[in-house]
């Protein structure tokens, strides 16, 4: 690989975020014609079996739903323009009031599982690359493929089924209703919120509501994690200059703690950033499974209510969140290893 | 009907509602303002909520709170199809196209202010006016609005008179005795405090005002509702809890879990037959039962080339076995439905039952025989998996399996999803196809109308001026005797001609955990859960 751009992080950094426009233009797209090829409309999805199809006619003339698609195309582009998504036809909500009101929860799940899956599966990846081919490696690689395979709504029915009861944790919601009306939404983040109200009851009640959907989700992705360090693992040990450092005379052990571990958790950084993306889509089923109110239950009701700006709006704020994510990893790698500034 | 006739009907005298004695006296208090001395406790529903300014309301979800939040100038009492006075001290219809309601004195809302005819009349004048698509308003309130080829619905001028404080008049602009029943429904008759919504939008959700029992402390959309007594509430359905928590699940299965689980005191709306079956077996929770409303029944493409023939809809009547949908499918969580209307209606009969007994595919044969249709007759039959839930294929496959035991049908099962079934129903896409029905308010004509005037609603084709002119006449006359007679005249015409086969009828259920009390009580066919009803003692 050339180094064309060698020195000019900050051009590279500007191609990147440049980058980011049409990828958001690309998935607004698909997704506004996506939605308007489907079946039914908000009108239909509202009303139907309820009043005439004349009456529904009505309305979708009122709404300006029978409009020429491609005026409506260009009028939701340059509404999006101005940051204004708009209010959703199904519960009467501005989308931004959405995303802040649910988003919090989304980001409270996410980050949450994302540290359980870091802490469950760094190890046991290290683990099993240590000590390939024996039992502890075969039982850890079980352990990351089921994880991985298992459907989060199976393994999250498991958890409410047979570890909530006779642990006395709560199977849904992000808190018990008392303690989500007794504390004060200073952030919208619930969580932070109860820290700083310091009531330790309402904490608590947060964090036991949290821990359940938190593991379900963390679980998928500790898998990959696992799977992930091990393969990085083996191959470091196998690299040539742990092969030197062990002729000369240096432990195995040691160079695999000072040299081998360091080395195989970097690319682990590349990838979190599609992990971040595999935890969104995975986000959306915890939370209809644990009732857990986030952006992603309600992206589904919304698709089911065929809510049009709703969708896109809550779309566009995943995909920018991926995007963004994205692009701090791909700068974060250019920093570590500069011969990816291409 | 004529209108001579019609006023024939209404007669000279003037025909008072009788609404005086709307409070009351039973041991639910009375007279006294807030109450809710009791603890709080929280209600756990699958509903989804649309909007909780009633001008942009119309489904089960936002009505829910809205009638504990709002008044209405006439609502149902539990387990009664007659409307008593809410906010109204009495109603009358001095003719039988005026609608006159005197409210009660000395009301306010939630936040101090008056509640005076003004705010009625601006109540009606603005859902009207924002005519939101989700809004009640402009499909119910036909008697005073009028639609135009654009789709806009205005009200009619003069159409609502408050010649004081309390004297609101409504100027109908045609007889219709279901006026009154469709102003307990809060999407199209709750009122609200005229200095508080804007006249030309929806104000939000958790800024509304209301004059009901209770009023709205939080909300936080598809998560959680919580409702506080109302202080200023002087009517008679005084709260007995301080606080209700409603909490909203999205899959009724984490609804279940929640109810066994303790998290939520109340489990109300939507459960699986499954699920109930087996909570009706957990000691720590009770299931209670009431009389529901909502029913499910197969609408017959009338001018399709197989459903215009009317021995065949008769010869799948004959052979339709309700029971067995409602044990097979439902777990026996239904009840088989005779009718159009289901029982506890004014006028409810069992015509399907009375027209062909029970199940015999000899009769059915002979039915098609004499009519010289060769069997099996081929029959399409729709459903869909997305809107009814899961046991709706349950109820596909058992009609597919009695209509083919018969021996008398060939049917070929399809399904699709809710969006395109609506369109594809319409166009003739099958010969039988599955629907349900919740009613908008508790008449029963809105079990007859809907279905038999000029194709229904679903407009599968079916006409019969007899019946257009029966129902005219049952909504243009306050003789509930008549009605009655009118009602049950309708559901024979319907089990003759067989433009639907009526299915089944749902529960009205609950589930309650340990200390509640009072759960019973609201469980009826209006599907009004009244929170100033239940309480907890832990």
């Amino acid at each position: 690989m050339t180094r064309s751009g060698a020195g000019s992080l900050p051009r590279y950094i500007l191609q990147r975020a440049l980058l980011v426009i049409p990828m958001i233009w690309v998935i607004l797209t698909l997704v506004f014609f996506v939605l308007r090829v489907a079946p039914g409309d908000p009108v239909s999805a509202a009303l139907g079996g309820r009043v005439s199809e004349d009456a529904l006619d009505e309305r979708r003339e009122a709404l300006g739903l029978n409009e020429p698609l491609i005026k409506q195309y260009f009028d939701y582009l340059y509404s999006v323009i101005r940051l204004d998504f708009g209010t959703t036809f199904s519960d009467n909500q501005p989308v931004l009031h959405v995303v802040r009101d649910n988003g919090g929860a989304t980001l409270t799940l996410t980050m949450a599982a994302f540290l359980l899956a870091l802490l469950i599966g760094i190890p046991l990846g290290l683990l099993a690359g240590r000590f390939r081919d024996t039992v502890p490696d075969v039982v850890i690689r079980l352990f990351g493929i089921l994880t991985y395979a298992a459907p989060i709504f199976f393994v999250g029915y498991l958890l409410q089924a047979y570890v909530a009861p006779p642990l006395g944790l709560p199977t849904s919601g992000q808190a018990t209703p008392i303690t989500v009306f007794a504390v004060e939404p200073k952030t919208h983040i619930l969580l932070i919120d109860a820290f700083l109200s310091g009531d330790t009851a309402a904490i608590e009640d947060v964090l036991t509501h949290l821990l359940l959907p938190a593991v379900t989700l963390g679980l998928l992705v500790a898998g990959v994690f696992i799977r992930l360090v091990r393969v990085n693992i083996l191959q470091t040990t196998q690299s040539d200059y742990v092969e030197a450092a062990e002729a000369r005379g240096i432990s195995r052990g040691k160079v695999s703690r000072r040299h081998a571990f360091r080395n195989a958790l970097v690319p682990v950084i590349t990838v979190i950033g599609l992990q971040f993306a595999l935890l969104l889509g995975g986000a959306v089923l915890t939370e209809s499974t644990f009732n857990w109110p986030g952006l992603g239950q309600k992206l589904v009701e919304y698709i089911n209510d065929r809510d049009y700006g709703a969708v896109q709006g809550i779309v566009t704020i995943f995909a920018v969140a991926v995007v963004l994510i994205s692009l701090l990893v791909d700068v974060i790698n250019a920093l570590i290893d500069p011969r990816v500034r291409y | 009907m004529k209108r001579k006739k019609l006023l024939a009907l209404f007669g000279a005298a003037t025909l008072v509602v009788s609404l005086a004695a709307c409070g009351d006296d039973d041991d639910s208090g009375g007279g006294g303002a807030g109450g809710g001395e009791g603890e709080p406790w929280i209600l756990g529903t699958t509903d989804t909520v649309i909007s909780l300014d009633p001008a942009g309301s119309y489904d089960l979800g936002s009505s829910t709170l809205e009638y504990n939040l709002y008044q209405t100038l006439v609502t149902v009492p539990p387990n009664s199809t007659e409307i008593v006075g809410d906010a109204a001290e009495s109603c009358e219809y001095p003719d039988p196209k005026t609608f006159t309601c005197t409210l009660k004195e000395g009301q306010k809302f939630s936040n101090g202010n008056d509640l005076t005819s003004s705010d009625v009349k601006y109540s009606f004048e603005r859902s009207i006016a924002i005519q939101d698509v989700n809004g009640a308003a402009i499909y119910l309130l036909g008697s005073i609005t009028d639609t135009a080829a654009d789709g806009t619905v205005t009200l009619n001028e003069g159409a609502i008179e408050t010649p004081d404080d309390t004297t609101v008049t409504f100027h109908l602009d045609k007889p219709d005795t279901t006026f009154q029943y469709v102003l307990t429904y809060p999407g199209a008759g709750a009122i609200v405090d005229e200095d508080s919504f804007p006249a030309d939008e929806k104000l939000n959700d958790e800024e509304i005002i209301g004059s009901g029992p209770y009023k709205l402390s939080q909300y936080k959309a598809g998560d959680q509702a919580v409702l506080e007594v109302n202080e200023e509430y002087t009517g008679e359905n005084t709260a007995k809890a301080a606080q209700v928590f409603v909490k909203y699940y999205s899959e009724p299965s984490a609804l279940k879990l929640a109810a066994e689980n303790g998290e939520v005191d109340v489990a109300w709306r939507s459960l699986s037959p499954p699920d109930i079956a087996d909570l009706e077996g957990n000691d720590d929770v009770t299931v209670a039962t009431g009389e529901g409303s909502e029913i499910r029944y197969w609408v017959w493409d009338v001018e399709g080339p197989v459903g215009k023939q009317t021995p065949v809809r008769q010869a799948a009547a004959q052979v339709f076995d309700r029971e067995s949908i409602a044990e097979n499918a439902y777990d026996g969580t239904v009840d088989p439905l005779y009718s159009t209307v289901p029982p506890g209606y004014p006028g409810a009969t069992e015509a399907y039952k009375d027209a062909y007994g029970e199940p015999d595919p000899a009769k059915a044969k002979k039915i098609l025989d004499d009519a010289g249709i060769k069997t099996p007759v081929d029959l399409t039959v729709g459903w869909t998996p997305t809107h009814y839930g899961p046991n709706a294929e349950d109820e596909a496959n058992e009609v597919e399996r009695q209509l083919e035991e018969s021996g008398l049908f060939d049917v070929t099962l399809k399904s699709t999803e809710w969006e395109q079934y609506q369109t594809i129903y319409r166009e003739g896409a099958y010969d039988m196809f599955l629907l349900g029905w919740f009613p908008d308010y508790p008449d029963t004509d809105d079990y007859l109308s809907v279905f038999l005037v000029d194709g229904g609603f679903y407009q599968n084709g079916y006409t019969n001026p007899e019946a257009n002119e029966l129902v005219a006449a049952e909504q243009g006359t306050d003789d509930q005797a008549q009605r009655e007679e009118i009602f049950g005249q309708l559901q024979d015409i319907a089990a003759r001609d067989v433009p639907m086969i009526p299915s089944w009828v749902g529960k009205n259920v609950g589930v309650y955990g340990a200390g509640m009390e009072g759960v019973e009580d609201t469980l009826d066919p209006a599907f009004i859960f009244r929170f100033w009803l239940v309480s907890k003692n832990s």
